[in-house]
């Protein structure tokens, strides 16, 4: 379970998380939606670790994660992606994975690797150059397999499958849907897509302007008056 | 034999036995060669820090000065023997990187500068210091390396003996370094830290550790040298040669190799010391600069690497 009380995040005079208080169940895909600007990526940002909350607190699992470096939040079960895929470039596919998995994890388990590789379809590419020799799909797929290597148990999705072309994006969706099966791994998706987020999601939190504005099942949000006026506009409604 | 080993043991045969054999008697080319290995050395050391910590340093003449003072005081002052000594030079370096730590927030040239700095600030220690360190006079009659069991390794063939065996369990260290995980994950940090630090790997430490490894490499070259020159003031001590010698090496080298600022080393010095100082006694360092610029301009991974590419062979032993 992670646990947000009062979370605020300010650069100078600029406020992009406003005392936020938000739980995120450990064994649910749970859909983190806003306009641009609404404070999601900051606030994925103070979850694992590279912004620090100006005020409140974040607990994971029953420990103030705020008092935790970075690199231990991976140990303790929190990954995450970023929104511009950010491979271990000079590494190769399956580099990326292995230290992922040596350091998130404290153990090298190769068979483990191959099936996470299998898994996110880059089994056929694990020798490739991941800064150089990858596409914008694939580069999306290593992220989720770097994060799966790290035995998450929240994983921080961050527009995933934004730039996905719709094929793509169907078959990167089915399979966040079975890696939460099959992985056990608990999801919070950053997503703009409406049909994505409706599809994959049981609940639906919506940001705008970092203040928590809506918070349910993905029917009850998306006809929300307040939402549709946010974030949704008038097609949604 | 595997090809690997056969040119593995080839390169030893030629270090430890073909060399002594063939040049041991000229002691003009031995100390040239002693000299260039141990500026190899210390390029090593000062690659390894840039191509798995991600640092640019100019300010390894720290290193070297603080491990040839801690060296030779603690053979002058308490009797070590000086091979321990030496070691011991190497950890005193390691300690003084300790106080560079901070350092490692900043990123890039800002690194660079504040590392000159810490420099000056130890050069400027072993002047006032006088106590101990014997101030701007320095130190002299240091003792030479010893003779043992009949091997005297304060002669020139003794000298050039422990400074190979120096740098080539450097290289082997630096090996086994960049082939562990810790070496997969420091490469992986140099373009994407924040990536690194997201799955697990605890940056600063592993800069930190890569910081300690690179002195206490550079401060042990720095006590052979102190013992194989048996002087030290801090203007040679801390001068800024051991700080950019080693850079011009590194990067003429190959400094993305392991062996490549050895090789760079050698080749320079030599060519500067035998070719372009017998054509212009004074200001012959002007030819290396274009030497480095063009090696740049059209060979920028180095000459190693050029040599790899341009044979084929070896690729594996040298890179």
């Amino acid at each position: 379970m992670l646990w947000l009380e009062n979370v605020s995040v300010r650069f100078g005079g600029v406020t992009a998380v406003n005392s936020l208080t938000l739980s995120i169940a450990a064994d649910e895909v749970t859909g983190l939606v806003g306009p641009n600007g609404a404070g999601k990526t900051t606030l994925f940002n103070a979850i694992s670790g590279l912004v620090r909350p100006s005020s409140g607190s974040i607990v994971f699992n029953a420990v103030d994660v705020l008092k935790v470096p970075v690199y231990r939040r991976a140990r303790m079960g929190l990954g995450r992606t970023f929104q511009v895929p950010q491979p271990l470039n000079r590494l190769t596919v399956k580099e990326n994975l292995l230290v992922a998995q040596r350091f998130g994890t404290g153990v090298v388990n190769d068979a483990r690797i191959d099936e996470i590789l299998d898994f996110v379809g880059l089994a056929d590419k694990a020798a490739r150059d991941a800064g150089s020799e990858l596409s914008l799909s694939e580069l999306k797929a290593l992220e989720v397999g770097k994060a799966l290597a790290t035995s998450p148990r929240l994983l921080l999705l961050d527009e995933v499958l934004a730039g996905l072309e719709t094929a793509g994006k169907r078959r990167f969706m089915q399979m966040l849907k079975d890696m939460h099966v099959k992985f056990g791994v608990g999801i919070l998706i950053i997503e703009h897509d409406i049909e994505t987020i409706s599809n994959l999601c049981k609940r639906v939190v919506v940001l705008n302007f970092g203040e928590l504005i809506a918070d349910g099942s993905p029917d009850d949000v998306f006809r929300d008056p307040e939402v549709i006026k946010s974030y949704t506009g008038a097609t949604h409604a | 034999m595997t090809p690997r080993n056969f040119l593995v043991v080839s390169a030893l045969a030629l270090l430890y036995i073909a060399v002594p054999m063939l040049l041991g008697s000229n002691l003009y080319i031995m100390s040239l060669l002693v000299a260039s290995i141990a500026i190899g050395g210390v390029a090593l050391a000062w690659a390894l820090l840039g191509n798995l910590g991600g640092m640019v340093s100019f300010g390894h003449a720290a290193f070297f000065g603080v491990g040839s003072y801690v060296s030779a005081l603690l053979v002058m002052k308490l009797g070590l023997p000086v091979f321990a000594a030496m070691l011991l030079g190497g950890a005193g370096a390691a300690v003084a990187s300790l106080a560079m730590l901070p350092t490692l927030r900043l990123k890039g040239p800002y690194f660079a500068l504040a590392i000159l700095a810490y420099a000056q600030i130890f050069r400027i220690l072993a002047t006032e210091w006088q106590s101990v360190t014997g101030g701007a006079g320095g130190l002299s009659n240091i003792p030479r390396l010893p003779q043992i069991a009949g091997m005297d390794f304060g002669s020139k063939i003794g000298n050039y003996i422990v400074i190979v065996t120096i740098v080539l369990i450097f290289a082997l260290i630096y090996q086994r370094i960049r082939a562990s995980h810790y070496g997969t994950a420091l490469r992986a940090m140099h373009d994407s830290e924040d990536a690194t630090r997201i799955v697990g790997v605890n940056s600063t430490l592993l800069k930190a550790m890569m910081l300690l490894v690179s002195a206490f490499m550079t401060g042990v070259i720095g006590a052979f040298n102190a013992h194989y020159i048996n002087f030290l003031e801090p203007d040679y001590g801390f001068s800024g040669l051991w700080s950019t010698l080693p850079i011009v090496a590194a990067i003429f080298g190959g400094y993305r190799t392991i062996l490549g600022p050895v090789f760079g080393a050698v080749v320079v010095y030599l060519v500067d010391q035998l070719v372009f100082k017998s054509f212009i006694p004074s200001g012959h360092q002007i030819m290396l600069g274009a030497l480095l610029a063009g090696m740049v301009l059209f060979s920028p991974s180095g000459l190693l690497p050029w040599v790899v590419r341009k044979f084929g062979r070896g690729r594996n032993a040298l890179a």
